[in-house]
């Protein structure tokens, strides 16, 4: 068994070293939450999931015409484009309205009178301090609303593939629309993602 | 074009929406308690996007429409919606 001596040289703190005589962590410490892991679904999963969709939307539409001959895809090439489209769609809704019925509440509840530890109220935790209060006066206000324009935007071009299928890529409005509407989207999901990251970074929703 | 069109002014509703909750000149009700009046002003934008599409449908199923104007419309209409989602911008009318 170690000294006293060495027991105090292995937990200073210049060294952030632990001996067995500093407390192992609790067996049953819980990892994640429930709330947590629906959050990292909502964030990582759905918003993850739209973003690469959305990109892999933006690149099919640009590579599948960028012939100067008339496109005529195969059906199954065709198929494909319009379930991307469609997938794209799905993941972007998912992720609006799982963020806005499940996520959301628990981040702004509304702690009880007198309470002095905030870290289960993300949004008071975050709105406490001056300095991580743009976080929800700005990040959070625009999370609130601007993933449902881009849902909007990747249901109409899903709508367009479903409707036109490769014709979307013969016709330049169509195809310069779409084109737009899935940049957009892109945009917008990227940006409302980082700021996701930033806000949970801080004041998680556990 | 009325997939289009109907986007572009769903997603205006969506700022325009913001607005007026910000200017107090109308607040929509929460239709879910938890998550605030972000429910109800969001459900009534997305109605209007799909009212929106069902007219512009209706009307436009038989008959060509010029997409020039359609498409300039439509992105004036997003760009101005998210235009009026942005903080600094909807707290002018605050």
């Amino acid at each position: 068994m170690r000294a006293e001596s060495s027991d105090a040289f292995w937990r200073d703190d210049h060294l952030r070293v632990h001996s067995w005589t500093v407390p192992a962590p609790k067996d049953d410490m819980e990892l994640f939450t429930g709330q947590s892991i629906l959050t990292m679904v909502h964030g990582i999963v759905l918003g993850g999931g739209a973003l690469m969709t959305l990109f892999a939307s933006l690149c099919a539409v640009q590579i599948l015409s960028s012939s100067s001959e008339p496109v005529v895809l195969p059906v199954k090439s065709t198929r494909l484009l319009q379930w991307l489209l469609v997938a794209t769609a799905v993941l972007l809704w998912l992720a609006v309205i799982g963020g806005t019925y499940l996520v959301f509440p628990p981040y702004r509840a509304t702690p009880p009178e007198g309470i002095t530890d905030l870290s289960q109220y993300p949004r008071s935790l975050i709105t406490s301090n001056p300095q991580t209060a743009w976080l929800h006066s700005f990040g959070m206000e625009i999370k609130e609303h601007v993933p449902w324009i881009a849902a909007i935007l990747g249901t109409a071009v899903a709508s367009i593939g479903f409707r036109h299928g490769s014709e979307l890529l013969v016709n330049r409005d169509v195809k310069r629309m779409v084109t737009v509407m899935l940049a957009i989207a892109f945009l917008l999901v990227a940006v409302v993602a980082l700021l996701g990251v930033f806000i949970n970074k801080v004041a998680p929703v556990d | 074009m009325a997939a289009i069109l109907s986007a572009g002014i769903g997603a205006f509703a969506v700022g325009f929406v913001v607005i007026l909750n910000e200017a107090g000149l109308f607040t929509a009700p929460a239709l879910y308690g938890p998550a605030g009046g972000v429910s109800g002003r969001t459900t009534i934008a997305a109605a209007i996007w799909l009212v929106a599409w069902l007219i512009l449908h209706i009307r436009w199923k038989s008959r060509h429409v010029e997409p020039r104007p359609v498409n300039l419309t439509t992105v004036v209409l997003i760009l101005g919606g998210i235009l009026l989602t942005f903080p600094p911008v909807w707290s002018l009318f605050g």
